[in-house]
């Protein structure tokens, strides 16, 4: 924040020329901090601005001699490219429908964590665990335990009711990415509620209950209000990461069929790494990096509102 | 408004343990005040909070209005509850946090505004409709937690220490303030508070508690004059009353080296009662003091001089070998200091008198 106020200048105090105080006396209290302001300007800031100027040329590593500067063209060709048009709505669908459902899922659980019942702590330590699992381990224990056509367990417990024959990772690619990342997803939203639960303080809901709310009154009129917060962070933490989502991807549907379930990582990935059009992926990475501060900077003014806010005192 | 009766009601936390509240009988009259008092941890939450429905009855019956609240929820009961902490919910505004309750039951919007309005204006709150609790002083949220009590014109008004978080000087305003607020609406009002002043200021009639038991119900006059143990003796009253457990004598009875002599009506309560020993009450109004060595009296000495204007309090100790500890009430500037020797006379005929091991009175 900055504070805009005008002060008079018989009020600012004068800087000494040596000692205490003293520019020189504030550099060399600063300098010990510089080698770290150094490396990360070196490991966060020239990396993209080498992606910028990559992002400039015409540069594909199968073809040695290609490489040339060719302004914007790679951005032209970004905005151009439908199977981009396609994996950036693929992200924001995966992005939003994991963070929809796993919150909702999340919810449901805390509700039920929150009241006394026999082995709630064993309970809760068995809801927890999906989020513990490696994301490369849980990826794969979806493709091959559960969702595999022929030894899944999906189609073992379906084909009693004769629906066991449905190869569900190649049918619903995305749906199928995003159920595995609901199911990691889901504890963490899951214990961000189940804080939020506990600290309502108890009074305000027995005031509800006695001012004549019943179960469903108290849930929207009380619990929800106070949950809000609590739920907006969930949203900004799980989009922040789940947008990132590649490990997911790569272990369950390698993006396809074609880019049917590739998000914005996995398919710059595939443009650099696969196809080795360096400018090519560097112009749709430096697209992605502005999109993603724009983004960023409503969630996160978002997460700032709702701790500045100040809540009941 | 109805009547509240409270009939062998107990609430029992853990199974085996002691009764929070343990078979407690009230019958509360159709709009009286009625204040519980008591020490901390002696259930005077938990049985407002039965009332309430916010705690089971484990056993007995309350009934408001003459119908049994046993698994009757709160929300049927047609009760407003003021809580310590006011339990205003911090997402609403002043406005419809006092809303509530009527939004709850289906009152349609324009009557709640009327409504609302016409409690804020009441308790001074209508510049403050738009407000959210937090930005309110404390005086302010209580007067919110009274206002969305008041709107609903409920049966019943249930108040547990409502006051304990304001300063003094607010303290004693609102006490005012709450009881005129009761008088005028005739609302039948339970009122918990663990402050004896209140207690005896605000209540029609007050209930006294201890670890659980009614120890007395009457009005405050009653419990002053008439205490029912020796316990209300004590509770009641600031300072307390002075009590003197002593062995019994031809005339009254031996308080170290000297003898008080009891009036005969007292005397054949001792008597009829049959006891060796007794427990005497005398408060601190009830003694005259003398200059020492006029003959007549117990001997004290004083230790330490309370002077509030209007009158003074002697904290003094008996010349009885065990140093006994005795308040004395005298009027204001009579000159005593530290360290004067005295002469106790009881004045009144009407001393308390109690059985030593049952704490009954005689
Ligand atoms: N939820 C609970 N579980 C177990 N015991 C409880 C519970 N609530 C209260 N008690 C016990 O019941 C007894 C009465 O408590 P209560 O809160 O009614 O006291 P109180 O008279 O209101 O005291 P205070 O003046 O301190 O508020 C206490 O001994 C307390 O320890
Ligand atoms: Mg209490």
């Amino acid at each position: 924040m900055t504070v805009t106020a005008e002060r008079p200048a018989e009020l600012t105090p004068r800087r000494p020329d040596r000692g205490p105080g003293s520019r020189a006396d504030g550099w060399i209290r600063r300098a010990p901090l510089l080698p770290a302001l150094v490396f990360t300007i070196i490991v966060t800031q020239l990396p993209f601005l080498f992606t910028i100027y990559y992002s400039l040329q015409s540069w594909n590593l199968v073809r040695p001699g290609s490489r040339q500067f060719v302004g914007v063209d790679n951005y032209i060709l970004v905005f151009t490219d439908s199977q981009f048009r396609q994996v950036a709505l693929n992200t924001v669908l995966l992005t939003a429908g994991a963070v929809l459902f796993s919150l909702l899922l999340g919810l449901l659980f805390a509700l039920l964590l929150d009241r006394a019942f026999f082995g709630r702590g064993f309970i809760r330590t068995l809801l927890i665990t999906p989020f513990l699992i490696t994301p490369v381990a849980a990826a794969l224990l979806w493709k091959t335990v559960l969702f595999d056509p022929t030894y899944g367990l999906i189609n073992f417990v379906l084909s009693p009711f004769g629906a066991g024959d449905t190869d569900w990772i190649s049918t619903f690619p995305l749906t199928s990415v995003m159920i595995a990342l609901v199911w990691q997803w889901t504890p963490f939203m899951m214990l961000l509620i189940l804080a939020g639960l506990q600290s309502q303080p108890h009074d305000v809901l027995e005031a509800a209950r006695v001012d004549g709310a019943n179960t469903w009154g108290v849930f929207r009129e009380v619990t929800i209000p106070h949950l809000r917060r609590f739920i907006e962070l969930g949203i900004v933490l799980g989009a922040i990461y789940l947008i990132n989502t590649f490990d997911a991807i790569y272990m369950m549907t390698q993006g396809g069929p074609g880019t049917a379930s590739a998000n914005l990582p996995f398919y710059i990935y595939q443009r650099a790494f696969l196809g080795f059009d360096i400018g090519q992926s560097a112009a749709m990475g430096v697209v992605v990096v502005v999109a993603t501060i724009i983004v960023a900077t409503f969630a996160l003014r978002l997460i700032f509102r709702s701790f500045s806010g100040g809540e009941e005192t | 408004m109805a009547e509240v009766e409270f009939d062998q009601a107990s609430r029992i936390y853990t199974a085996g343990a002691k009764p929070a509240v343990n078979r407690l009988d009230l019958e509360i009259e159709d709009g009286e005040f009625v204040v519980l008092v008591g020490p901390s941890g002696s259930g005077k939450s938990t049985a407002l909070r039965m009332l309430a429905g916010l705690e089971e009855i484990d056993g007995g019956q309350i009934r408001i209005g003459g119908r049994n609240m046993v698994g009757v929820p709160s929300r049927d009961r047609d009760i407003a509850m003021v809580f310590q902490n006011y339990a205003l919910y911090p997402n609403k505004t002043v406005g419809e946090n006092m809303a509530f309750p009527l939004k709850m039951r289906g009152v349609p919007k324009e009557e709640r505004a009327s409504k609302v309005r016409a409690a804020a204006e009441i308790l001074g709150l209508s510049e403050y409709l738009d407000r959210k609790p937090r930005a309110l002083s404390g005086g302010q949220r209580q007067r919110v937690a009274m206002g969305r009590a008041i709107v609903r014109e409920p049966q019943v008004f249930l108040m547990d220490e409502p006051l304990s978080n304001l300063d003094a000087k607010m303290r004693v305003s609102t006490r005012t303030e709450i009881a005129a607020m009761q008088r005028r609406l005739g609302v039948t009002t339970v009122y918990v508070t663990h402050d004896q002043v209140e207690a005896m200021t605000m209540g029609d009639r007050v209930a006294l508690l201890k670890d659980g038991e009614l120890q007395q119900f009457a009005t405050p006059a009653e419990l002053y004059d008439q205490p029912a143990n020796a316990f209300v003796a004590g509770f009641i009253g600031s300072p307390a009353m002075n009590l003197f457990t002593l062995p019994v004598s031809e005339q009254g009875v031996r308080m170290g080296s000297s003898e008080l002599a009891l009036p005969r009506s007292l005397r054949s309560r001792i008597s009829d009662a049959g006891l060796s020993t007794v427990q005497l009450g005398i408060r601190p109004e009830q003694w005259t003091v003398g200059a020492d060595g006029n003959g007549s009296g117990v001997k004290a000495q004083v230790d330490v001089v309370e002077e509030l204007g209007s009158d003074a309090f002697l904290y003094a100790h008996l010349d009885d070998g065990e140093q006994t500890p005795v308040v004395v009430r005298t009027s204001g500037r009579s000159g005593a200091r530290r360290g004067d020797q005295i002469a106790l006379t009881p004045t009144s005929e009407d001393l308390h008198l109690f059985d030593p091991s049952t704490g009954e009175r005689v």
